[in-house]
């Protein structure tokens, strides 16, 4: 019997390959994007992983300090004096070079080894070289060949404006790591300090102690060797710190890719449920003959897990080849906000593969357990009628709404949680999603009702007619169009909360930027990695700019990073120049007296995303380690501020000079006399850097549109993402249309032989996909908007910190009913064409 | 098909496809450390052209000589040293230093970590009674304090293992090591001037000019102290031989390697001898030695005044044979000895390997009993790359 079965499936399916296509398309689809957001999310993250161990091999733990690093005394003491073995210092940095981000490691080769400074199987010319010629490098060999170098080439690098030419003195051993090699330049100590300027510096000290208690005893006295502000912490802690930085945008990324699978389970569950219903006569005719309702039931499993594992195969190497791409945006994003990482390649990994797998095959079989259960449960009588699955789906319709408008309410319900973890508020969000979506199918049956009513009323006769057609067409067959309807409108709807969303944040940030950038022209030192490298313009350039006419005052900022126990963070010291009283929107505190006491040194401020994530309120006291010690000073404000998510403090200048004992300058800004030239001043800027240090000059609107570049290109990856569920949503819809075209064959059929044309048969369904997408477009606002609160006020402030206005534009919105019905209408067009086309003669001799 | 045959291929399809992605995965397993540094290659590198080479007898001056001479190659200090404890437990230690020029001039860089001066330290103790031979190396650069050397004060190191005079007096030296459980302190004073090896410090090795090294030793230093190995600590005493060399050549290129003595005899007389074996075999007539009377009295022997024989042999685990005992004939002296290794395995194998041990003396001096210590080096017996010698 059960050969019977498969045979019979098997015949069905043959007869009917674009279901066997479209089912296969959408969870390749789903899983694709599943794929290529996991493994573009864990290359990012594993080549971080991977090059930190290259450079800090076994080490166990590293000795940090201050913003200019460590005293490289520091090291000559603990291993001289204190003796302590298994030490290296490293210096690093990020040089230019080649249109590529080098991480230059600076390594002591004689140290000892089993850490950075081992060189084994680099050439020993090569090593020596290092040591007694300053200015040479080690590549790894892809690294090397892709920058077209050869071993005794030179190349220019550049660091923090300034040019230094280096040799590649060898390639460093190909021990199978050339992920973790890429983008990594050994060098000699000296070399590092020179090209990264940081002379007499260290970067950090590596540590490998053992296990247990030795360890600990071990690390016990080292700390306590330690003077005021450097610390000892774990290599691994570290690691993780620098890693969990970017976890709440890598949550909001597989968020989206979840979303996409979500979108093609419809399609798969649209595709399924179709399937069974087409087969109903035939499922009736099995069970007549006596197979069992467990044969018809795991028949259909079989088979949707046969579909779902060959579009989950298909989806795993789509989403490989489409991780590719967005590999190389994840990166770029990276880069831009948190710290270098060079990732030219795809790293395979098994956890996205075999997450995409198992959600593609995992949903396929939850999409089609309803239609399967459906199927077994018809007796052979009620099997064979084709409107029996479609009166239950009407029954259904306002149950399903019910439980989703609890389930939604319930959602809500959780947001008064005191908490604030994001995992949580993602499932708000998809509550909230999938809840809407169970309204949808009432909320379809009650528009067309709605339109019905106003057709009625309409005048012109045949016109009219047809358009009830269309409309009652929909109704008739709610358990397909219901879905299809649902699907496009949670895709469109994603793009409208997505949508609105970035353009809040943008409007935002760009208010932001003009209340914040308010000098006239910005000089900056060049910054390859955000935040950590510690880079200073030149005193004598500050000084010959100074005395450029037609500045009439000068703002300096250092923006460092300093190691707390919460990870690093950054400080910003600033100078204000005089008169220039900072107009930052305070969110919290009063800032008459915020000011007065920044200005007295009496306070620092903090900006939102800063009190957020470390729960700071004003008057709340921050203790900062400092090479003087701890200092603690009290919270007199809280600024809005959307250039770092781990948030910033600000502190004046004096305060920080005072006790970090760093005078260096890491930006300026100039304000110029009215009626002077900012090109003039700029230039004379230029002048005075030149042969000395590369500096960026740019004038207040150039920065303005960089940093909205800089922005745009954070969210590109969103963008793709969103244009990805919109197609599958397309071909949802594809699908439904195709089903009920087969479907209604006979009927159209009929129209044709009493007299309708084919133009009119094609204005039909016209109409009818029309009306679908208008259904999915209208739908989708409401849905839309509650997802942009949803993604505003809880993912964003949850993720990030960041509290921002809600900006909806019409365009927004009008675009959302036109993608709606443009997706529809593109999906109806062959649909539409088949069913005009069809002769009707032989579909009514097949009866 | 039945619907199990059909299940089976299913599951076998997903198993292939899983297989594919273990495939992939496996591909992708990283290391991204290599093992360990080849010093000696870095270190042997390069050519002698531009150094200082010993091609004339010289003024040695002290404490001045105590001190390094940067302008040649290679240079070492180098103590070895026979210790006793209160109990009677013998111990032998090595504590050597040597400076390496990788550049004939200094290199000129901002940076105070530049320089063309590395040194390497090799650290071993002998334990008899244990069996047990430890031993341990570490190396830095003459930058920044890691290590260097300098004449007055006296200090030599490597990082935390150092030999220096103390504050404001010439001696005693203070010998300092430890590594991994093993800690050597030592008070070292001179029983003993200076000798002056070869022709007036200068050291043939091969018939080339500047094919030399200067060489001087003090060949009896007394010693006390504490050596700790791992918790037990133990209250020592002995003597140590401290050599001083440096040179820019290295050996001749038909130099296999040699065989050096040091030893201290009951009599107060202190041989030192080396053998220089030649590729084919044969002894090199460069090999010379000294002997040192008691009242201090230099003797000078030539290759023709030692006869050599070797009474057993030792192989290493780590591959190649090494002599393991002697009998060594002083012709003009009339001294007869035999060497004995205190303990067979005192092979260190760090990158280079050579083997530097402690031995017992027993024999006859014009007919009369002598006993005595030292110690013995041999180089160039393990396959491998060879050791930087003078």
């Amino acid at each position: 019997m059960v050969g019977v079965v498969w045979h019979a499936n098997f015949r069905f399916l043959s007869r009917h390959p674009w279901q066997i296509f479209l089912a296969v398309l959408g969870v390749a689809l789903g899983v694709a994007v599943v794929v290529a957001v996991g493994l573009a999310n864990t290359s990012a993250m594993r080549a971080f992983r991977l090059s930190s161990r290259a450079v800090s091999g076994s080490a166990t733990d590293q000795i940090i300090g201050g913003p200019g690093g460590l005293r490289e005394r520091l090291y000559t003491h603990l291993r001289v004096d204190a003796g302590i073995e298994s030490i290296v210092p490293i210096v690093d940095g990020y040089v230019e070079a080649k249109d590529e981000t080098l991480h230059i490691v600076g390594v002591d080769p004689l140290a000892e080894s089993g850490t950075a400074g081992d060189l084994a199987g680099t050439g020993a010319g090569a090593v020596r070289r290092l040591l007694t010629e300053p200015g040479t490098l080690l590549l790894g060999r892809a690294t090397a060949r892709r920058m077209g170098l050869k071993v005794g080439d030179s190349l220019t690098i550049r660091c923090a404006g300034r040019r230094h030419t280096i040799v590649l003195a060898g390639l460093l051993p190909s021990a199978g790591a050339a992920v973790a090699q890429d983008g990594l330049a050994i060098t000699d100590i000296s070399t590092a300090q020179i090209v990264t300027g940081q002379i007499g510096q260290l970067s950090r000290i590596d540590l490998t102690l053992p296990r247990g208690a030795t360890g600990r005893r071990m690390r016990a006295r080292i700390a306590g060797l330690l003077p005021a502000g450097t610390r000892l912490e774990s290599a691994r802690a570290r690691t993780g710190t620098m890693v969990q930085m970017t976890r709440a945008f890598r949550t909001n990324l597989t968020a989206m890719s979840l979303l996409a699978l979500i979108v093609g389970m419809f399609l798969i569950y649209n595709t399924m449920t179709f399937a069974v219903l087409q087969r109903r006569q035939l499922i009736g005719m099995l069970r007549a003959m006596g197979v069992t309702r467990r044969e018809v039931f795991s028949g259909i499993l079989v088979e949707a897990l046969f579909l779902g594992a060959i579009g989950t195969t298909v989806g795993v190497a789509l989403g490989v080849a489409l991780g590719e791409v967005l590999v190389h945006l994840v990166t770029r994003t990276i880069n831009d906000l948190y710290f270098v990482v060079s990732v030219t390649q795809l790293l395979i990994t098994p956890a996205p593969i075999l997450e995409g797998a198992a959600l593609g095959i995992g949903a396929t079989v939850l999409a089609s357990l309803t239609p399967a259960l459906e199927a077994s449960r018809s007796t052979p009588a009620s099997a064979m009628r084709h409107s029996a699955i479609e009166q239950r789906a009407h029954v259904l319709a306002p149950r399903l709404a019910i439980a989703g408008g609890t389930l939604a309410a319930t959602a809500l319900v959780f947001l008064a949680l005191p908490t604030r973890s994001l995992v949580l508020g993602f499932a708000v969000l998809f509550m909230v999603i999938v809840g809407l979506v169970l309204i949808a199918p009432l909320m379809v049956a009650w528009l067309s009702a709605g339109a019905c009513a106003v057709v009625v009323r309409m005048p012109g006769r045949s016109g009219g007619v047809l358009a009830r057609f269309a409309l009652r067409g929909i109704t008739a067959s709610l358990s397909r169009t219901g879905v299809a309807i649902a699907a496009l409108m949670l895709a469109v709807a994603t793009t409208v909360g997505v949508g609105v969303m970035i353009q809040s944040l943008r409007v935002t940030v760009r208010q932001w930027l003009s209340s914040t950038l308010r000098a006239d022209i910005y000089v900056s030192v060049p910054q390859l990695d955000p935040g950590r490298t510690p880079q200073t313009i030149d005193p004598r350039i500050i000084a010959d700019i100074r005395r450029i006419p037609g500045i009439s005052g000068i703002t300096s900022a250092r923006r460092v990073t300093i190691e707390t126990v919460r990870g690093p963070t950054q400080i910003v010291a600033v100078d204000f120049a005089p008169g220039r009283t900072p107009r930052f929107r305070l969110k919290e505190g009063d800032a008459r007296t915020a000011w007065a006491d920044f200005d007295a040194d009496r306070a620092v401020l903090v900006s939102e995303p800063y009190a957020y994530h470390n729960r700071t309120r004003v008057g709340t006291d921050l203790r900062l380690l400092t090479g003087r010690g701890y200092l603690s000073l009290p919270v007199a404000g809280i600024f809005y501020d959307y250039g770092s998510e781990q948030g910033v403090i600000l502190m004046h200048r004096q305060l920080y000079e005072r006790d970090f004992g760093d005078h260096g300058v890491s930006s300026l800004g100039l304000y110029i006399r009215p009626g002077m030239s900012t090109t003039r001043v700029i230039t004379a800027v230029r002048a005075a850097a030149a042969h000395r240090q590369m500096l960026i000059a740019r004038s207040n609107r150039a920065i303005r549109s960089a940093s909205l570049k800089v922005f745009d290109r954070a969210f590109a990856i969103t963008g793709v993402l969103k244009t990805l569920a919109v197609v599958i949503a397309v071909v949802g819809i594809l699908n439904a249309l195709m089903a009920l075209q087969m479907e209604r064959s006979h009927e159209l059929a009929v129209l044709r032989a009493i007299g309708f044309t084919p133009g009119q048969i094609w204005g039909l369904v016209t109409a009818q996909t029309g009306f679908m997408g208008f259904c999915a477009g209208l739908l989708a606002l409401p849905v839309g908007l509650a997802l942009a609160l949803l993604l505003i006020h809880v993912i964003n402030r949850r993720a990030f910190g960041w509290s921002m206005e809600t900006v909806l534009t019409s365009s927004v919105l009008i675009q959302a009913l036109v993608l709606a019905l443009a997706a529809a209408l593109v999906a109806g067009l062959y649909p539409g064409w088949r069913m005009a086309r069809a002769n009707p003669a032989d579909v009514l001799r097949e009866e | 098909m039945n619907m199990r045959q059909r299940y089976i291929l299913l599951l076998a399809a997903l198993a292939a496809a899983a297989a594919a992605v273990a495939i992939i995965v496996h591909g992708y397993r990283h290391r991204a450390i290599p093992p360990a540094l080849n010093l000696g290659a870095v270190l042997g590198t390069g050519t002698s052209s531009g150094y200082a080479r010993a091609d004339h007898p010289r003024q040695f001056r002290f404490p001045r000589d105590f001190g390094p001479h940067p302008a040649f190659k290679t240079e070492w200090w180098y103590f070895t040293g026979n210790l006793a404890s209160a109990l009677g437990r013998r111990f032998g230690y090595e504590l050597t230093l040597f400076r390496f020029s990788l550049t004939p001039h200094p290199v000129r860089s901002p940076s105070r970590w530049s320089t063309n001066q590395v040194y390497v330290a090799h650290f071993a103790v002998t334990d008899p009674a244990d069996r047990r031979f430890r031993f341990f190396q570490q190396s830095a650069r003459a930058a920044i304090g890691l290590a260097g050397s300098q004449a007055a004060p006296f200090r030599v190191w490597v990082y935390n293992w150092s030999v220096r005079a103390p504050a404001g007096a010439d001696w005693p030296w203070r010998l300092h090591a430890r590594a991994k459980g093993v800690a050597l302190n030592l008070e070292l004073s001179p029983l003993v001037a200076p000798v002056l090896q070869g022709d007036q410090g200068l050291s043939r090795k091969g018939p080339g000019p500047g094919n030399a090294s200067y060489y001087y030793s003090i060949p009896r230093l007394k010693t006390r102290g504490t050596l700790s190995l791992e918790k037990r600590s133990f209250s020592v005493k002995g003597l140590t031989w401290m050599d001083r060399e440096w040179s820019t050549s290295a050996l001749a290129p038909d130099e296999a390697g040699w065989d050096w003595f040091g030893l201290q005899l009951s009599d107060g007389a202190d041989l030192m001898f080396y053998r220089l074996r030649l590729i084919n075999g044969s002894t090199s007539p460069m090999s010379q030695g000294s002997i040192v009377s008691r009242h201090g009295h230099v003797t000078r022997l030539t290759a023709a005044d030692v006869r050599i024989r070797i009474l057993a042999h030792w192989r290493s685990p780590r591959g190649g044979t090494y002599p393991a005992q002697w009998r060594l004939s002083v012709i003009p002296e009339h001294l007869n000895l035999v060497v004995t290794p205190i303990l067979s395995d005192q092979e260190l194998d760090v990158g280079i390997r050579y083997w530097e041990g402690a031995v017992n003396v027993r024999g006859r001096c014009n007919g009369r009993p002598v006993r005595g210590e030292g110690y013995v080096e041999l180089t160039g017996y393990a396959p491998g790359p060879r050791r930087p010698g003078p």
